[in-house]
């Protein structure tokens, strides 16, 4: 059998085309690309060389229309034993074809030349062509013998000129060869044989026989010849004896032969006519033709001979005509009938042809599983020549099965398809419509998908193709491995690691093997490093990129957020980034990946490649990093993996497919799945865009970044470090605060980076900021209660802490449009633990009769003003619980805190008292401010203490009445016109003093080395003097004071020793004596006050003892009803003088009746009736009276 | 005697759903995939054949070696039901395919079969073999 029969192929001259000499398989590929263009030769272009030697045979040759047909047997072939039968077979002319500077000798040239056309005995032309021959080589003399012929080096057009006019030099001389073969055999003389004939020696009545068939069968052959000359019409005539010769002498091969020769004969008279009876007439003959074919069967030397392969070529050539017109169903008929008859076919070369020809056919008829099957067939035949030739053979065979079997190569995939695909479909890797995706897994059978690329990767190895067999043992992995055993997947990896042995390193493979890779997730920028998009329009730039309020969707977003339907990133130049991918590997082995990457087509992203190592059966997720190199776009569509020895890309977009189809039951399993990883959304690879660098701030808190540890109301100051560590340096930035509990931020050092500006690469710059604990919840205490003590990291991170912002940028280009600053957030971990807890808050009073003395202090101060400095030399930490015995305190008042610590620490109170001083001559200190420590209070852990603090100092200098008079006089015509507005004003008058009060208060603690704080105790305080504010703020209107004057002091002075010297300094007094004394009133308002004072003295028995019968102390001067008169803000002395009998202690007290009292007097005094005498109190004065020495 | 048959569906996407070695000759694998490479090869026929006839069952429309390729097309979703086999029983397999199709049908009025998607109930498994057993 013959492959690529037709029924045309009786009317082509066979030329063998031979390389001569020394040719490189190249150039004679290219010698006889020229030549094949000549494979038709018009009869009308050979004329010119065309001599009629004798009448020709042809009388219906067709000089006009008709052609001559060449077929070019490249590189020969072998004689066929059915030349006689079919003149087509014969070689009928040999050219040689010599390449002349490879082969200098041209008389060799011509000597192999000869041998070669040895084995054509039928040829009738012979022809050497030598190409580009050297000047030497073109006056060879050889070329008058006109065998060899010349082809000068010349271009290619007058090449293929020259070359034409040779072709038709030869056709003319096979047609003049043609017509002397046709003279002789019309002659008779010519015995026609074909190996179905009897070798035997023939009986008598066979020779008889054979005599009568051999006129049919020279017709026969003569109608062959016609055909071949391209006489249609010449050689139907002949067919037509030989069909009655033949018919006549039972010689049915023949006949089928002739009847053969006559439809190709009809179809080359016809040629270029559509007419539907011209293909009925053609298939009806061919059918008979098959019949008769079938019917030469002879039973005697079918071992030997059979014509069933003329028969199956018939068949073929009617299929093949048929198949030309679309008539699939007879051609399917045709071809399964074939395929039949193939099994009793001797030659399996020819069951190769067979099986070649029906694939080829079934693929032209658009039956592609059929051509695929037939396909697999042929190389199941080459597979058992077991030579590397057939193994080839049959990799390449079976390669051309993959497209029907879905099993293809990506390479072969890629080739097939233009460009512009590939990148739409890189390009749009967004969603996939549910038809497509169902459409990517048609046609899915798994079965015989594993068969085809098992015997791929078989004839791969055979063959001694290892990055074939590379490939197919990677799809077969990849695709296949649920329905693989462990065993056979170990066995498909060291096949794998096999072919990777004989590949160079860094082989290139399209199909990916494992593992399966999907995209996990793009990490967001972390805080540290958000980009903001400038507002260049704006100072502050950054104001509205953030979105703004509680709320994930905003309306108002909404439209810019449509129209970009995919999510965009935004890359630096310079700063590395990371993309998550998962891996998976669901097979039974250890999957160690030598390297993966990031495939970036852009070149404009440098990937750092790692490495993997996988264990059976599992799935990893991990982070690809790599560098941005240049502004511009970046797609990222998958990984590269250098794996088993080689090197594939994989695509995220298959994985995804795969995923899909797996979720649609189209795909045997889903990798990940059956790693034990959990379902993923599907993650699109977002449209990532370069920019240009930006500065990058880096901060951290010095001292360690991890969460400041405060007690309620602690204050602490903490130092954030802030470096560039960028390549741009920082132009501008901002400090702001967010978050919750911003109010605990109590200062931050603004100018200490705005200072620092512009920051450089790799410049630092440390920020102070004080921070104050804020007071727990009641549910916070409550969350800290419950959970045991300690559980700081939670607290911690429940996001109560305020964080610190710092939106900055560089340089800002005029030219661009889409700049881009950034934002640092620096969270300011504050943990803060329950500190000390009030327990309550309470005033209480406390009196301290002051002594008398000769050195009394400035009146105008001992009732509410400074306790005055006694002695210098004592300690400052003493001055305020030292209260001069000569002064007293009166109506002095403590605020009481009782505090219990519930915590495990110590804790150290301090309070200080901060006071605005009014005497000037005093001030020594910075801003007019004295502050007053009073010792450290001590409280243990859990027990409760109490803390005094003092409030002696808040006295105002004078009554006014501006606090008083309108709140105690509402019908007053003055405030009446608007009440509420004076009242309002007044008590915010008032609260605002008690502010002022209570600001000046400060409990500070301590606690260990180094954490101190301040107690919130604004509202306990608050609270505990707001029934009694007045009392502690205002003065009473009159202040009165005793002193025993001046000159009689020395008299008593004794100083005998220190001791009684210190006294007699302070002034004591001697019973038996007459002491002048005297009293100081002051006005502490600025109204002038009348008054009448009166005088008492009480021993200690609290009897008076200036009056009644048992009185001890006589006295002198008035002491009952003085009248006079205070001017404001003056001090009146009235003196008197006291004998006292008794030596000991007395106490005196001065009293008055205030007349005509104004109502600022009234109200402080707080009386109701309108008419009421005022009464005001001096505190009590102690007297010792010492015996006469 | 033994008696080679192969059935397969396979869906509108070309897809098996279902395959079934139930003839009586001892099981090779070799020789099942041969079977399932003449049926595949098959659907080109069928793809064809199955337009020009209003018939669900198509008879024989194809066969290789000895071995012939009976189909039967469903109306609804264009599952084929294709069954590879050596005896000629034209009959017997037409019952077979009926009731294989009935069979086919409840699985489809199952709410957790997905259609196109391979076929893993055991109990439609056994049916299948008892049927062939009984007709083929």
């Amino acid at each position: 059998m013959e492959p690529d029969v037709s029924i045309e192929t009786s009317c082509m001259i066979r030329i063998a085309v031979l390389p001569i000499g020394e040719i490189t398989p190249s150039q004679f590929r290219d010698y006889v690309s020229m030549l094949d263009r000549h494979h038709k030769i018009d009869l009308s272009t050979i004329n010119s060389f065309y001599t009629e030697h004798q009448k020709s045979p042809f009388s219906h040759q067709p000089w006009e229309s008709g052609s001559l047909r060449f077929k070019f047997m490249i590189g020969g072939s072998p004689p066929s034993p059915w030349e006689d039968f079919q003149s087509n077979r014969k070689i009928h002319a040999v050219i040689g074809v010599c390449h002349c500077p490879s082969s200098p000798d041209l008389d060799s040239v011509i000597e192999q030349f000869q041998v070669a056309c040895k084995p054509y005995s039928a040829s009738i032309v012979h022809r050497c062509f030598a190409f580009c021959p050297a000047d030497s080589q073109l006056e060879h003399d050889s070329k008058k013998e006109g065998s060899l012929i010349m082809f000068p080096p010349a271009d290619r057009q007058t090449l293929e000129f020259h070359l034409q006019t040779i072709v038709q030099d030869i056709a003319a001389s096979l047609l003049m060869g043609f017509e002397d073969w046709v003279l002789k055999a019309e002659s008779g003389g010519t015995i026609l044989k074909t190996p179905l004939d009897s070798q035997a020696s023939l009986g008598s009545e066979e020779v008889i026989k054979a005599k009568k068939r051999r006129l049919g069968r020279a017709q026969k052959t003569i109608g062959d010849y016609c055909l071949l000359s391209g006489s249609p019409v010449d050689a139907n005539a002949h067919y037509s004896t030989a069909l009655e010769l033949a018919r006549l002498t039972g010689d049915y091969f023949w006949y089928a032969g002739a009847l053969e020769g006559g439809v190709c004969a009809l179809l080359i008279d016809r040629m270029g006519e559509k007419d539907p009876a011209v293909e009925d007439e053609v298939k009806y003959r061919y059918n008979s033709v098959i019949m008769h074919y079938r019917k030469s069967f002879i039973q005697d030397n079918a071992q030997r001979v059979s014509p069933l392969s003329f028969e199956l070529e018939a068949t073929l050539k009617l299929a093949r005509f048929l198949s030309r017109r679309v008539q699939a169903k007879e051609v399917v008929e045709l071809l399964t009938a074939a395929a039949d008859g193939g099994k009793s076919l001797i030659d399996a070369s020819d069951r190769l042809i067979l099986y070649i020809e029906i694939a080829r056919l079934f693929g032209t008829i658009g039956y592609h599983r059929k051509a695929a099957f037939f396909s697999r067939q042929v190389a199941q035949l080459y597979m058992q020549q077991e030579n590397r030739l057939a193994a080839i053979s049959a990799m390449q065979v079976l390669a051309m099965t993959t497209k029907s079997y879905r099993v293809q190569s990506r390479a072969s995939i890629a080739k097939n398809r233009p460009q512009s695909e590939i990148d739409s479909d890189q390009a749009d890797n967004s969603k996939m419509h549910h038809h497509l995706v169902v459409s990517l897994f048609e046609s899915q059978w798994s079965t015989l998908q594993m068969v085809v690329l098992r015997e791929i990767l078989l004839s791969a190895v055979r063959a001694g193709d290892p990055l074939t067999g590379w490939s197919a043992a990677a799809r077969l992995l990849r695709s296949y491995y649920p329905l693989i055993t462990p065993a056979g997947q170990n066995g498909l990896a060291s096949a794998l690691e096999n072919s990777a042995e004989r590949l160079p390193s860094g082989t290139r493979c399209a199909d990916p093997a494992l593992p399966f890779i999907r995209l996990h997730s793009f990490p967001l920028h972390n805080s540290q490093i958000d980009m903001i998009k400038r507002n260049p329009a704006r100072e502050d730039w950054w104001a509205g990129s953030a979105p703004s309020g509680p709320f994930i969707y905003t309306p108002f977003s909404k439209g810019e957020s449509t129209n970009s339907c995919k999510q965009e990133l935004i890359w630096i130049v310079g700063e590395p980034v990371q993309v998550l991918v998962e891996l998976a590997n669901p097979c039974g082995f250890d999957l160690i990946v030598d390297s993966i990457y990031l495939s970036v087509h852009s070149s404009n992203f440098d990937a750092f490649p790692i490495s993997v190592d996988l264990p059976p059966n599992s799935s990893k997720v991990i982070m690809l990093s790599g560098i941005p190199t240049k502004v511009g776009q970046v797609k990222v569509p998958g990984c590269i993996v250098h794996c088993f020895g080689v090197i594939t890309e994989h695509f995220f977009k298959d994985v995804d497919n795969l995923l899909l189809g797996a979720a649609q039951g189209l795909v045997l399993s889903d990798p990940f799945r059956c790693c034990g990883s959990g379902k993923l959304k599907n993650v699109s690879v977002p449209y990532i865009t370069v920019v240009p660098p930006l500065p990058l701030l880096v901060s951290h808190v010095v001292g360690g970044d991890s969460a400041v540890i405060l007690y309620e109301g602690e204050i602490r100051e903490i130092w954030i470090s802030v470096a560039n560590a960028g390549t741009v340096s920082v132009e501008e930035a901002h400090l702001s605060l967010s978050g919750k509990n911003q109010d605990s931020v109590i200062s931050i050092a603004y100018e200490a980076l705005k200072s620092a500006l512009p920051l450089k690469p790799g410049a630092e710059v440390t920020i102070p900021v004080t921070l104050k604990a804020w007071q727990l919840s009641s549910v916070d205490l409550d969350n800290l209660n419950r959970n045991s003590h300690g559980n700081v990291a939670r607290q911690a991170k429940d996001g109560s802490s305020p964080l610190l912002m710092i939106h900055y940028a560089g340089l800002l280009n005029p030219g661009e449009s889409s700049a881009y600053g950034r934002r640092l957030v620096t969270p300011l971990n504050i943990c803060v633990l329950q500190g000390l807890s009030f327990v309550k808050a309470g005033l209480l009073a406390m009196e301290i009769p002051a002594h008398v003395g000769d050195n009394p202090p400035n009146v105008a101060q001992m009732d509410g003003g400074l306790t005055e400095v006694v002695d210098r030399s004592e300690s400052k930490n003493d001055k305020l619980v030292k209260i001069d015995p000569y002064r007293g305190s009166w109506g002095l008042r403590f605020l009481e805190l009782e505090l219990s610590n519930p915590t495990d620490v110590v804790f150290e109170i301090g309070v200080s008292v901060q006071l605005e001083n009014c005497n000037d001559k005093n001030t020594d200190l910075v801003d007019g401010h004295i502050e007053y420590d009073y010792p450290k209070t001590r409280i243990d852990r859990d027990y409760t203490a109490r803390v005094l603090i003092p409030l002696e100092h808040f006295k105002l200098p004078i009554l006014d009445g501006s606090f008083l008079i309108k709140d105690y006089s509402p019908n007053a015509p003055a405030s009446s016109k608007s009440p509420s507005f004076s009242e309002k004003n007044m008590k915010a008058e008032l609260d605002a003093s008690i502010k002022n009060l209570i600001s000046r208060i400060k409990v500070r603690w301590q606690s260990g080395r180094n954490s101190s704080g301040e107690l919130n105790i604004k509202d306990t305080i608050q609270a505990a003097l707001q029934t009694s504010v007045m009392d502690v703020l205002l003065p009473d209107p009159l202040t009165f004071g005793f002193r025993i004057a001046k000159s009689t002091t020395k008299v008593v002075t004794k100083p005998n020793s220190a001791e009684e010297s210190d006294i007699q300094n302070k002034g004591s007094i001697v019973a038996h004596d007459m002491t002048p004394m005297e009293v100081l009133v002051r006005n502490n308002t600025k109204d002038t006050i009348k008054l009448s004072l009166s005088i008492t003295c009480r021993d200690v028995a609290g009897e008076n003892c200036l009056e009644g019968n048992k009185a001890t102390v006589l006295w002198a001067g008035s002491l009952n009803g003085v009248k006079m008169e205070v001017p404001p803000l003056q001090e009146i002395k009235h003196a008197f003088s006291l004998y006292y009998m008794v030596p000991g202690e007395y106490t005196l007290l001065a009293a008055a009746v205030i007349d005509d009292a104004s109502e600022v007097l009234r109200a402080r005094a707080k009386c109701k009736l309108p008419d009421e005498p005022i009464f005001c109190r001096g505190p009590p004065f102690h007297v010792r009276v010492n015996g006469t020495l | 005697m033994t008696s080679t048959a192969c059935f397969v569906i396979v869906s509108r996407n070309d897809i098996p759903i279902y395959e079934a070695e139930v003839g009586t000759a001892p099981k090779k694998e070799e020789a099942a995939h041969e079977h399932q490479f003449i049926l595949h090869a098959a659907l080109d026929i069928v793809q064809d054949l199955a337009w020009t006839t209003s018939a669900m069952f198509l008879k024989s429309v194809d066969r290789f070696n000895d071995l012939v390729v009976s189909v039967y097309v469903t109306a609804a979703i264009h599952t084929r039901l294709m069954l590879l086999h050596d005896s000629r029983n034209d009959d017997g397999i037409k019952s077979f395919f009926q009731e294989v199709h009935e069979l086919y049908i409840k699985i489809l009025q199952n709410p957790l079969y997905l259609p196109g998607s391979c076929i893993k109930s055991p109990h439609f498994d056994t049916k299948v073999r008892a049927l062939a057993r009984k007709y083929l």
